[in-house]
């Protein structure tokens, strides 16, 4: 095997990742490693660190100590660089409500470097799940659900192999967020690292390889999703938390 | 994406509602200058053909002495009003643009002043200089106060920094897109404006132009500058006002006020007084002395001579109006000095205060300044010398009314000259125009990224 799948192996990785705010400490030694095509959620209370840990990651927080990485770059140093590999979809997408659904991908696309056909656009965001008809209506009438499949459209355009999800799915209804983790899974499947920040702890046993739970700036306990019941992941949560 | 973020620009109503409105009170500017401009062209005229006629009427009945005649007859002089004008009135408005006087005593003539139309104190009643230095910013700032704030406020900053390889690319388009439509108004009421107000397009248009182009960027380098601290939409709205409210208003008003200060001008009452006294009190007094006063301010005129034993005569009635230039002229002179030092010292402070540089730049291309009408004063002193001169031997010597060509005294002309002084039009503006940018750029050095949520 080349050195270089070696190295390539791990796309996300957190070393003694660490946040202070003054004496509040965010985020505590944080070491976490996800593999490309590796679906890794983190499970916590609000303020819990799973936003501050990803947005180490997206580098709109700098860590007091320690280093977020991604393939093999290390953020802070060159987030322009990292910035090249990920993908991002908040909790809540918003989009320039004067633009059509089209026009906010292509618009972000361009961002990013990319330039696509009408035809490519319109059919990221059928793969994304938007009905074609929303595609060139102006996003200012979009719901929740149409605006996140705009973010996912965003993201598979730019063709990303981190994708971080800060509570993606909260506030979809379940048909919504079921069509979510069908993207994600095939996603995965493609080689994208993901790492996804949630309170659905049904919904990352079913979409997720490996669960991090995380307590006051503490990653406590990792679990495999295949040893344990979406019943038995909420009292292991409970108790931790 | 510069498309993109046109469409998104054009397609804000609030924005293009901002932009039409600017459009209009533009438009409503220039229609106020050539109102302004078609007026003065109809008092000149006016003014011209009048005095004509009140020579011709004079001469008709006043007919016996020449003496008694001049003490009637006016000479007018106009200052030159260029098109340019109309786009900056500045204080053409209040001083007139047509001094008519007598042979007489002149100071007391020289602060006539037109009959004030109150229509044209009136709100609403603004030059194009006006728009540009008061509303034009307004609009910027609306542009621009949340140029960041808007994406955090409405929460797409988090997947710009996410997506953008340079947001700060993003921004300066942002910047770009708001600066050329502001920038395209602009001209487009120049162009407008050049076409509506007949205005020659000659350096003093060209220097206009530069003037206001600089005016504009600097508003727009300050909001960039304001922007760039990473502040919210309200703070940043709430300094931009200030700074707006102590460019056009407080300090404007201050330096004024400090200026009035420092150079009082109590000449102008005492130069009225001096002028009056100079000659109402030789009524009381032996003429001799009056007589002697004159000849030594014209020696020219040692040869003729007050008729002996005589209460009256025209020689000592016109040195008596004489006495009450002379007399004043120490303080007139003052005053003017005083005037001048007002108006340099309004420059030197101008060249910090980008508000005042742009209406004094504005004023002294359309020949709207005070500097201009000091020079045009200082053409009515000249004239009325001249008239004088011409007269004085012929009323002493009582010529023949009807021997005098009445009909070669037309109303006269004063053509101020403009200089441009390139380096002064464009180098104070644009240097705090490169402040400001410079300043920002170091604001933005630190990666946007780090921003992505107010500190």
């Amino acid at each position: 095997m080349s050195k270089l799948f070696i190295v390539n192996k791990y796309m996300l990785t957190a070393k003694n990742l660490t946040k202070k705010y003054g004496e509040h400490i965010a985020l505590h030694n944080l070491n976490l490693t996800i593999e490309a095509g590796e679906i890794f959620a983190l499970l916590g209370q609000n303020g819990a660190g799973k936003t501050t840990t990803i947005n180490c990651f997206l580098g709109f927080v700098e860590p007091s100590s320690g280093q977020a990485i991604i393939n093999d770059i290390s953020v802070t140093q060159n987030t322009a660089e990292t910035k090249k590999y990920l993908a991002y979809i908040p909790e809540t997408v918003m989009l320039y409500g004067n633009l059509t659904g089209i026009e906010n991908l292509e618009f972000f696309s361009q961002l990013a470097g990319f330039r696509y056909s009408k035809e490519e656009l319109s059919g990221f965001l059928s793969k994304a799940g938007l009905q074609t008809t929303a595609h060139s209506q102006r996003v200012g009438g979009y719901s929740k659900g149409m605006r996140q499949k705009v973010g996912i459209a965003i993201a598979i355009a730019k063709k990303a192999k981190v994708l971080l999800l800060d509570e993606p799915t909260s506030g979809l209804d379940p048909k919504a967020s079921n069509e979510f983790s069908e993207i994600l899974k095939e996603l995965s499947q493609q080689g994208t690292a993901i790492l996804m920040a949630t309170h659905d702890i049904f919904r990352a046993k079913e979409v997720a390889h490996r669960i991090g739970i995380m307590k006051q700036g503490h990653l406590v306990s990792v679990i495999d999703s295949r040893d344990i019941s979406a019943t038995e992941l909420e009292q292991l949560y409970l108790q931790m938390v | 994406m510069t498309g993109l973020l046109i469409k998104n620009f054009v397609r804000s109503k609030g924005l293009m509602t901002g932009l039409l409105l600017l459009f209009l009170s533009g438009l409503i500017s220039l229609n106020v200058g050539k109102h302004f401009l078609e007026k003065n062209q109809q008092l000149i005229q006016q003014t011209a053909h009048f005095q004509q006629e009140n020579i011709d009427r004079n001469v008709k009945y006043v007919n016996k002495e020449i003496g008694l005649l001049l003490y009637y007859v006016r000479f007018g002089l106009a200052n030159h009003t260029p098109n340019l004008a109309g786009l900056s009135i500045g204080q053409r408005d209040i001083n007139p643009a047509v001094l008519s006087v007598t042979i007489r005593n002149l100071e007391e003539q020289k602060y006539t002043t037109d009959l004030m139309n109150p229509m044209y104190q009136l709100i609403g009643n603004l030059d194009f200089s006006f728009v540009l230095i008061y509303f034009f910013p307004l609009i910027i700032i609306a542009f621009c106060f949340n140029l960041i704030s808007e994406e955090k406020e409405e929460g797409t900053w988090s997947l710009v920094l996410s997506q953008a390889i340079s947001p700060l690319k993003m921004l300066r388009l942002k910047l770009c897109i708001r600066y050329v439509s502001v920038l395209t108004v602009l001209l487009l009421l120049l162009v407008i404006a050049k076409f509506y107000l007949a205005i020659p397009v000659d350096n003093a248009f060209v220097a206009f132009g530069l003037t206001a182009i600089l005016y504009i960027s600097f508003w727009f380098s300050v909001s960039w500058l304001i922007v760039s601290f990473h502040r919210d939409s309200s703070y940043n709205a709430l300094l931009l006002l200030i700074v707006w409210v102590m460019l056009t208003i407080v300090i404007p008003a201050s330096v004024t006020t400090v200026i009035v200060y420092k150079y009082p001008v109590p000449e102008a009452f005492g130069t009225v007084l001096e002028s009056r006294d100079g000659y109402h009190s030789k009524w009381d007094q032996p003429k001799e002395p009056t007589i002697q006063k004159f000849q030594k301010h014209y020696p020219q005129f040692n040869r003729y001579k007050h008729p002996e034993g005589k209460d009256y005569s025209w020689l000592w009635y016109y040195a008596m109006q004489q006495m009450g230039d002379d007399e004043a002229a120490v303080h007139a002179t003052d005053l003017k000095t005083k005037l001048r030092k007002r108006e340099a010292a309004s420059s030197v402070i101008g060249l910090f205060v980008p508000t005042i540089h742009t209406q004094q730049i504005c004023n002294h291309l359309s020949q709207s300044d005070m500097a201009n009408h000091l020079n045009f004063i200082e053409e009515v002193e000249k004239f009325h010398e001249q008239k004088r001169l011409y007269f004085y031997p012929k009323i002493f010597t009582d010529f023949a009314i009807a021997d005098e060509n009445w009909k070669a005294f037309p109303l006269a002309y004063f053509q101020d000259k403009v200089s441009v002084n390139w380096s002064l039009v464009l180098i104070p503006v644009f240097s705090i125009c490169v402040i400001c940018v410079v300043w920002a750029g170091v604001n933005f050095r630190r990666p946007l990224e780090r921003n992505a949520r107010y500190e």
